[in-house]
């Protein structure tokens, strides 16, 4: 039983999940849909960083940076077909599910045929060294990643706080009605916000790459377990989001090394549906100091 | 001069339902007009409609000489950003606030054009000289206020933009008589230069007296209007409804 290795993966797995599920809860939020896309994005993102590294540079920035880029590009891929066409008809929420949905299907049957069912590996972006800190070994890829996760995301939470762009994503997710009547636009914030997220699951993409791989369907996993997340943290609070990514970090560390890796979903859904059970909104109705108008 | 607003055969309502019927409507700059009548008569909607928030629309509506209404039938909310970003500021009813945000990032939220968010710092000075009490609660989410605090946040919200028309959809709505009045005396400080302000109101009292001009406003139409001077209210159905034209 080695609490360090736990402790160690639970933090690097809450990293990667929390950059997925607050990049799912903010388009839910903001752009009122279920990006069912994100897993495409995702996978996509990794082919570009895949490419990146074999033909232009193994430097950890081009990696990371072509990631982010192709994922930005993805999500407004998904902005262009699924919301900007349909976002004022009526039942967009279910429609726009649906268009993610057959966005995922027909993308990841696409990556598929043009890159074939093999697995794809990243290089080693931190190097293969390892740390000691605090008496626990730390393998340089898994600081690496949480590290370059904490730091992007809390730019990007920072950038949402003081910039006017992130007031404008900002109003929208708290009242689109509202935020049309003071001039915001919203599909241009919709644009933002897609492209934003995308970034982030490019991100993630790269970062869990470190660990594992990167396969046409490699997506579909890290999206349901942000998804996940992002319900349990209560849809459309980033903080919501951290403190569940690090619940089922935690989690999914533990059960792997106390139970076994196959117990893992079966663990993580019994805590999500015991949380929702208790708190329908989430971890957010607990935090939420606002009343509702 | 071309009039802040003139609105010409426009029509609007909500899905089957049509709310404002063939109305024309002109507001010179600098003028202060009440629009009053009772509930469910079309005021709110009428106000919607110029900012291009019904279900769906037709007719013209020229705000300082740009036609900023179209023959619309679905896609409520589509255009109003433009039609924001052309010179109105609408204060809705019910508020419309932003739960999470602090009063001052509300009121840099209404400065949208790029003038007025270069000048915002002077502007919340303004704002926060109209209303005293916003002082204290800058740093506050907004879904912490009492419901005149969030009227207050509301109507700077509005104020703060680059408008050339304020549209005030019922600004005394469920505040206490006191507070209603002062939020109105407010509304009437505010110094509009060459940009024009329409309340819509149904306590006559409120506005009577205090603005340059009184438009009633029944089944969807206008009904004629009455001076400020004229005592008497509500104002007597004219023959021909061209009257609150006023040309």
């Amino acid at each position: 039983m080695n609490w360090q290795y736990i402790a160690i993966n639970a933090v690097t797995l809450a990293c990667m999940y929390g950059t997925l599920a607050i990049g799912l809860s903010l388009t839910w939020s903001s752009v009122g849909l279920v990006n069912m896309a994100y897993g495409f994005t995702f996978a996509l993102s990794g082919y570009g960083a895949w490419l990146a590294a074999e033909y232009v540079s193994e430097n950890a920035f081009v990696v990371i940076g072509a990631g982010v880029l192709v994922g930005a590009l993805g999500g407004l891929l998904v902005c262009a077909l699924a919301f900007i066409p349909i976002h004022d008809k009526p039942n967009f929420a279910l429609r726009g599910m649906i268009a993610t949905l057959a966005i995922s299907l027909v993308g990841n049957q696409a990556l598929l045929w043009y890159f074939g069912p093999r697995a794809k590996t990243l290089p080693r972006l931190f190097g293969t060294s390892s740390v000691d800190m605090f008496g626990i070994r730390i393998t340089a890829d898994k600081l690496g990643a949480s590290a370059s996760a904490i730091v992007l995301l809390t730019l990007v939470l920072l950038w949402m706080r003081s910039s006017r762009r992130g007031l404008e994503i900002r109003a929208m997710m708290m009242n689109p009605h509202a935020a049309s009547i003071v001039g915001i636009g919203v599909r241009q914030t919709g644009l933002f916000v897609m492209a934003l997220t995308g970034g982030l699951a490019g991100l993630a993409s790269v970062l869990l790459a470190q660990t594992y791989y990167v396969a046409p369907f490699s997506g579909i996993t890290p999206m349901i377990k942000g998804l996940s997340i992002a319900l349990v943290g209560g849809l459309g609070s980033v903080t919501g989001a951290v403190i569940g990514a690090m619940l089922l970090g935690v989690n999914e560390a533990l059960t792997a090394s106390l139970l076994g890796g196959q117990y893992v979903l079966i663990t993580q859904f019994l805590l999500i549906i015991v949380i929702l059970l208790v708190r329908p909104r989430g971890i957010a109705g607990i935090l939420d100091k606002a009343r509702e108008a | 001069m071309t009039p802040v607003l003139h609105v010409r055969g426009l029509s609007a309502g909500w899905g089957p339902m049509r709310v404002v019927h063939d109305l024309d409507l002109t507001v010179r700059a600098g003028e202060r007009v009440g629009l009053v009548g009772l509930n469910g008569h079309g005021k709110s909607s009428l106000f919607l409609a110029i900012a291009g928030l019904t279900t769906w629309q037709r007719g013209s509506i020229e705000l300082n000489g740009i036609e900023v209404g179209r023959n619309r039938s679905q896609g409520p909310g589509r255009y109003t950003h433009l039609v924001v970003r052309k010179g109105l500021a609408l204060i809705p009813q019910g508020d419309e606030i932003f739960n999470g945000l602090t009063v001052e990032e509300h009121l840099d939220s209404g400065a949208f054009t790029p003038r007025a968010w270069r000048d915002r710092g002077p502007r919340k000075k303004k704002i926060l000289a109209i209303f005293p009490p916003l002082e204290k609660l800058m740093r506050v989410p907004v879904g912490r206020l009492s419901g005149g605090e969030r009227r207050m946040v509301s109507i700077g919200r509005g104020l703060m933009s680059d408008a050339s028309l304020f549209l005030v959809d019922e600004p005394s709505l469920g505040l206490a008589p006191k507070i209603g009045k002062s939020v109105m005396d407010a509304l009437m400080a505010v110094e509009l230069g060459s940009s024009a302000m329409v309340i819509a109101e149904q306590n006559v009292g409120l506005v009577e007296g205090r603005v340059d001009r009184i438009i009633g406003m029944h089944s969807g139409k206008l009904k004629g209007e009455a001076s400020v001077l004229s005592p008497s209210l509500p104002p007597t159905p004219l023959p021909s409804p061209s009257l609150g034209v006023s040309l």
